[in-house]
């Protein structure tokens, strides 16, 4: 198991490596002078001045190293738009991406695995086909559409959602993570709590598909396992209340390929996550980067692009290592 | 008829319709020819009605379909070239190259497409060309350990090493043994590489990566509609449907394919 770590470390610093110069490479390739952007009446020496200033005029290599390492010294410059440092605007943008995508995650591998159980021991048809229907679903239904489709049932026609984003402002932002879920419960704030649940949940609903789809899709290949289905006569036969079969082996057992595939699939949530942000003006990364790269905001494209990848593959390596730590049978493999 | 006939019939019935939008449309899809009529619903003339800015909206989801289509089209050719690109060097080329090749992309498959895209509008203009660079390079990694498994599934078949033992030479074996086995397989993976890239396509055009905001694309046209997604729902809820549709039939297409092969 150590020298599985120690190669996802190699391949982390490879990553990194080849992240970092692909991006790097694609700002020098951008036609145009960054600092001219960002000033509005460009004089030569003022733009001169600030290039030296930013180490634009130094050699290249030189340039990257700077970039390179001051990436991990979280020293990302200023957003040629607002003129903000990067690392300020980031830590306002990344937990609520984080937060949405977390909660979607969580909603989707607990409906999956609900849909998936029901599907296999209900004797209903509508139950037994739900789980092809949700399949079918979250392979073929266009996030974004389904966004906008959950805005006209949930908001327009129902009128029980706000029809975008993150909680309502009137109520005070508070202090603390970024994450106004835990914000909200810490300070106490029940009102505050409930707003940002208010305003999550058809973000939540609507990216939790695919995930519910691949964990459901796993979930119930595994549930036709004849070794799996001979392990629960055998605990049976020793006595074992279902309850006790289920919670302390079965849905254990079950765990390693949940975590692998959700693991694997992060980098597509993540990519949902960002049609998310887009549909119910969520104020994340997603629509921060996709901006900034419209805008050719150089310093943010760099470093928040950058820190996308890194958290991807991160996420991919670490499913993988605890998929190995909580399946024994992979680990002797 | 059987349903996986009457499914391939369907899939090829839909995508022909779809090409035949990009060279022929009742009306002009661009020409706001029906301002003092902009949201009316559907009517004889205008089976889709007519949109906020005065145009066939029937007309623009027939051509949107169209170029959604092609740009998917074209990504996938792309990747099939890029993916039987860099199995060949892994499975042909020196053991370095390999694994280079396998670690490259071991770490591609960590990366969503929009990252991709991203990067890659960084530098260049946001227009179709680059949308379809983006998802013909996003999905790489899929269709190549895809097709690296059937080719390695197939190349040490027992039939295989019959063949060579009977003398058969490289292009024979090739021709005759490999891709007749070979070819079910890829049908269905090129089937599953079109509807990735139709999703994901669609998916940056609603972002709005696609540059020219009045390109009519399935995703785009979405994107465009969705200010008047109180005013004229079926504005947004056609595109969105026709592009469900066609991956569902893609899909269900794919998956018969599949599963004849694998009998």
């Amino acid at each position: 198991m150590l020298k599985n770590l120690s190669g996802k470390l190699l391949r982390f610093a490879f990553v990194y490596l080849v992240a970092s110069l692909v991006l790097f490479t694609a700002v020098k390739l951008v036609p145009g002078d960054p600092v001219s952007l960002r000033l509005k009446r460009p004089d030569p020496v003022r733009v001169e001045q600030i290039r030296t200033e930013l180490g634009l005029n130094d050699p290249l290599p030189q340039q990257y190293f700077h970039y390179a390492t001051n990436f991990f010294r979280l020293r990302w410059g200023n957003s040629l738009i607002s003129g903000r440092p990067v690392i300020d605007e980031m830590t306002e943008f990344f937990p609520a991406t984080l937060e949405l995508t977390l909660a979607a995650l969580f909603v989707g591998i607990f409906v999956g695995i609900a849909v998936a159980l029901a599907s296999r021991w209900s004797r209903g048809i509508v139950l037994r086909k739900l789980a092809v229907v949700l399949g079918a679903l979250g392979l073929t239904v266009p996030i974004f559409w389904l966004g906008l489709m959950f805005i006209v049932i949930g908001s327009l026609w129902l009128g029980w959602f706000p029809v975008g984003g993150r909680f309502d402002y009137s109520l005070g932002v508070p202090d603390g993570s970024g994450f106004l879920l835990l914000d909200g419960l810490r300070s106490g704030r029940a009102d505050i709590f409930l707003s940002v649940l208010h305003h999550l949940t058809l973000p939540v609903l609507c990216l939790s598909l695919y995930p519910a789809a691949l964990v459901c899709g796993v979930f119930r290949a595994r549930l036709k396992d004849p070794r799996l289905l001979a392990l629960v006569r055998a605990l049976r036969a020793k006595g074992l209340s279902p309850a006790q079969i289920w919670f302390k082996h079965i849905l254990f057992l079950l765990g390693a390929p949940i975590i692998t595939v959700v693991g694997t699939n992060f980098g597509a949530l993540l990519g949902g996550a960002v049609l998310t942000e887009t549909v119910f003006s969520w104020p994340g990364m997603g629509r921060y980067l996709v901006e900034a790269v419209l805008n050719r905001d150089l310093f943010v494209v760099e470093n928040g692009l950058l820190l996308v990848i890194l958290l991807a593959f991160l996420v991919v390596n670490l499913a993988d290592f605890l998929a190995l730590v909580i399946n024994p049978e992979a680990r002797q493999k | 008829m059987k349903f996986s006939k009457t499914i391939e019939l369907s899939v090829f019935g839909v995508i022909a319709l779809a090409f035949l939008g990009i060279f022929f449309t009742p009306y002009d899809p661009h020409e706001q020819a029906f301002r003092e009529i902009a949201f009316a619903g559907s009517s004889g003339q205008h089976w889709f009605g007519i949109d906020g800015l005065g145009r066939d909206f029937g007309s623009r989801l027939w051509r949107g379909s169209g170029n959604t289509v092609a740009m998917a089209c074209a990504a996938m050719l792309l990747n099939l070239a890029l993916s039987s690109l860099l199995l060949s060097v892994e499975q042909g080329g020196p053991s370095w190259a390999s694994r280079i090749v396998r670690l490259t992309i071991g770490l591609w498959v960590a990366v969503p497409v929009i990252l991709i895209s991203l990067v890659l509008l960084v530098f260049l203009k946001p227009s179709p060309g680059s949308l379809v660079l983006a998802a013909a390079l996003g999905t790489v990694p899929f269709s190549f350990r895809q097709m690296r498994i059937h080719w390695l599934e197939q190349r040490n078949a027992l039939y295989v090493q019959a063949s060579k033992v009977l003398g058969a030479d490289r292009r024979h074996l090739l021709t005759y043994a490999l891709w007749p086995n070979l070819k079910p397989d890829l049908v269905g993976l090129l089937k599953l590489v079109f509807a990735i890239c139709v999703l994901d396509l669609s998916g940056l055009a609603f972002l709005g990566l696609i540059g020219d905001p009045d390109f009519p694309e399935l995703g785009a046209i979405l994107r465009q509609n969705q200010a008047y997604l109180f005013r004229s729902p079926a504005l947004v809820i056609w595109p969105g449907l026709i592009l469900s549709a066609l991956l569902l039939l893609v899909h269900s297409s794919s998956s018969t394919t599949a599963s004849k092969s694998s009998r």
